[in-house]
C-alpha cells in the first residue's frame, strides 16, 4: 500500500470518529440511545477485560470454523458431482440453485426444531447458509477446467478418487478459493445471524444481551468486533491464498 | 510384430444438428518400433484418429488392435503427448514429469531415480523445480515428452507437438525426438501438417485423403539418422509425399 492510500485511509477514518464524536457531543439523543466512539472503546475495554468478548469471539469462531468446514467438505463434493455427471446436475443442481436462494437466517426455524438451542442447530445454519456457494463454485471451476488436462490424466491411468484429488480439485482450486470466500462470508454472516435469533453464547448472543439491556455502545461495540474479524479474515487468509495461487497457476 | 492396427475406422464429428463423416474407414498396419508420421490436409480427422488409438474417443466403426486386442479403454501403455502439452500449471516440471508414476503408485524414491533419467534426457534437470509457466513452449513440450517416456509406455502418440514452436527450437527437437526414439526403441504415430517434418522423423510417411478421411499412400522413408530438415536426400520423398497431399488440400479448400 502507498503512503499517499494510507494516509487517505487514516484521514477519513479520523473524519468518521470526529463526525460521530461531534453528534454525539451535540446530544440530540441521550447518550444512551447514541454513544460517543470513546463510550464504545470504553466497553471494548470491559468486554476484553472480563473476558466476555474474546469468549464471544471464540465461541463464535469455533462455530463458524465447523460449519464452514462441513460446508466446504459438501459442497466441494456436491460440486464435483454435478460437474462430472449429467444427471446430477440436472436434477440435484436444479435444487441446488433453488436453495442458494434462500437467506441463512430462513433456516433457523427449522433449526430449532430439528436441533433445539444448542451449537449443533448454530452449525446447521451456519454450514447450509455457506454449502451451495462452494458447490456453485466447485461446478463452474471443475466444468472450466481444460479437458486436456483431465484426459492427459485418465490416459496416464488416472481415475476415480485419484483423479478427484490429484487432477479435478487442484486444476479447479481458483475457483475453490472464490467458493471458499464467498461461503466464509456467508457462514459468517450466518453465524451471527443465528446466535441473535437462539440466543445462544457468541457474538450474536452479546448483542441480543446489549439490545435487552439497551446498552447501545456494547451493541456497536460488538458490530465493530464482527467487522474487524471480517476484514482481517479476508485480508489474512483469503488475500494470501488468493496471491499464492494466482502466482503458482502463472495466472499473474 | 503389428503394434498397432486400424481396421476400418469409421468416426463421426457431431456438430449441433449435423454430423460429419471425418473418418472414413482408415486401415493401418503400424509394426513395432516403427516411427509413423501421419500427414493430412488440416480438419481431415488425424488427431481424432490418433484419439482412438488413445482410448480417448470411440468410432462408430471398426476397431483399433494393440498387441492384437481391441483397444476399449485409455491406458498408460499408449500415451498421448497433446499439441499444447496439458501439463498441470499446478505442480512443478518435477512433479509433472513424476505423475504417472505416483498414479501407478511407485514409492517417492523410486519415481524420483526415473524421472531423474528422462530429465536427464530431456535436458530438463535445472528446470526440475520451475512451473510450467516459466518455461518456453519449447521446454513445456520437453516436459511432456519426458512425461509420457517416464511410463515406459509401448506406443508414444504424439498429436502435433512441435506445431506451436519457433523454427530453431523446432530443429532441435526434431534431432532430440529422432535420437530419443533410436534410445528407447519406442513404437512412435505421430501427427503432423508438415510434410519436412513427417519426412525428417518417420520410417514411414502416412498420407490420409480429405474427409472422410482414408489412407493414400504409405511411404518408407529409410535413411540413417540424425536426418536434418536440410538434408538434400530427403527431397525426392518430400516431393512425392507432397504430390499426394496436394490434391487432397485443395479438394479441402474447395469444400469449405
Amino acid at each position: 500500500m502507498s503512503k499517499h492510500l494510507t494516509a487517505k485511509k487514516i484521514i477519513f477514518y479520523v473524519a468518521i470518529l470526529a463526525v460521530w464524536q461531534a453528534v454525539a457531543d451535540a446530544n440530540f439523543w441521550p447518550n444512551e440511545i447514541f454513544p460517543s466512539p470513546w463510550e464504545v472503546m470504553q466497553d471494548l475495554g470491559y468486554g476484553a477485560a472480563d473476558g466476555s468478548l474474546f469468549y464471544g469471539i471464540g465461541t463464535s469462531m469455533l462455530r463458524l470454523i465447523v460449519g464452514l468446514a462441513i460446508a466446504i467438505a459438501g459442497g466441494i463434493t456436491l460440486g464435483i458431482f454435478m460437474a462430472r455427471m449429467e444427471t446430477v446436475n440436472q436434477t440435484i443442481g436444479s435444487l441446488v440453485l433453488g436453495l442458494q436462494s434462500i437467506p441463512s437466517i430462513a433456516w433457523v426455524p427449522l433449526a430449532l426444531i430439528w436441533f433445539g438451542v444448542s451449537d449443533a442447530g448454530i452449525i446447521f445454519v451456519t454450514a447450509i447458509g455457506a454449502i451451495f456457494a462452494v458447490t456453485i463454485n466447485t461446478y463452474t471451476g471443475v466444468k472450466n477446467i481444460d479437458p486436456h488436462y483431465i484426459e492427459a490424466a485418465q490416459n496416464m491411468g488416472a481415475k476415480g478418487s485419484q483423479l478427484i484429488t490429484l487432477v479435478l480439485m487442484p486444476a479447479a482450486f481458483p475457483y475453490l478459493i472464490s467458493g471458499f470466500k464467498q461461503g466464509w462470508a456467508f457462514a459468517w454472516r450466518g453465524v451471527i445471524g443465528a446466535e441473535i435469533l437462539f440466543s445462544f453464547l457468541g457474538l450474536g448472543f452479546l448483542l441480543n444481551v446489549g439490545r435487552q439491556t439497551i446498552d447501545v455502545s456494547q451493541v456497536i461495540a460488538v458490530m465493530v468486533v464482527i467487522m474487524g474479524i471480517g476484514i482481517l479474515v479476508d485480508g489474512l487468509v483469503f488475500k494470501r491464498l488468493e496471491n499464492k495461487v494466482m502466482s503458482r497457476w502463472g495466472l499473474r | 510384430m503389428v503394434k498397432l492396427e486400424a481396421r476400418n475406422i469409421v468416426k463421426y464429428f457431431q456438430h449441433d444438428d449435423y454430423k460429419l463423416k471425418a473418418l472414413g474407414g482408415v486401415n493401418l498396419k503400424i509394426q513395432e518400433g516403427d516411427f509413423v508420421c501421419i500427414v493430412g490436409p488440416s480438419g481431415c480427422g488425424k488427431s481424432t484418429f490418433l484419439r482412438i488409438a488413445a482410448g480417448l474417443e470411440k468410432p462408430e466403426e471398426g476397431d483399433i488392435l494393440f498387441d492384437d486386442r481391441p483397444v476399449t479403454n485409455t491406458g498408460p501403455e499408449r500415451i498421448m503427448v497433446f499439441q499444447e502439452g496439458a501439463l498441470f500449471p499446478w505442480l512443478k516440471v518435477i512433479d509433472n514429469v513424476e505423475f504417472g508414476l505416483k498414479i501407478a503408485g511407485i514409492p517417492s524414491d523410486e519415481r524420483s531415480q526415473i524421472s531423474q533419467r528422462y530429465l536427464d534426457m530431456m535436458q530438463l534437470t535445472r528446470f526440475a523445480n520451475s512451473y510450467t509457466y516459466q518455461l518456453s513452449t519449447g521446454m513445456k513440450q520437453r516436459v511432456a515428452i519426458a512425461r509420457a517416456l517416464v511410463l515406459d509406455p509401448d506406443v508414444l502418440l504424439m498429436d502435433e507437438p512441435f506445431a506451436a514452436l519457433d523454427v530453431q527450437t523446432r530443429e532441435l527437437l526434431l534431432v532430440e525426438l529422432q535420437i530419443v526414439w533410436q534410445k528407447t526403441k519406442k513404437t512412435i504415430v505421430f501427427v503432423t501438417h508438415n510434410v519436412a517434418e513427417a519426412v525428417v522423423l518417420g520410417t514411414k510417411v502416412v498420407v490420409f485423403t480429405n474427409r472422410p478421411a482414408v489412407v493414400k499412400k504409405e511411404v518408407s522413408i529409410d535413411f540413417p539418422r540424425p536426418r536434418l530438415v536440410e538434408d538434400q536426400k530427403l527431397v525426392p520423398q518430400q516431393q512425392e509425399i507432397l504430390a499426394e497431399l496436394k490434391p487432397e488440400v485443395k479438394k479441402r479448400m474447395e469444400s469449405e
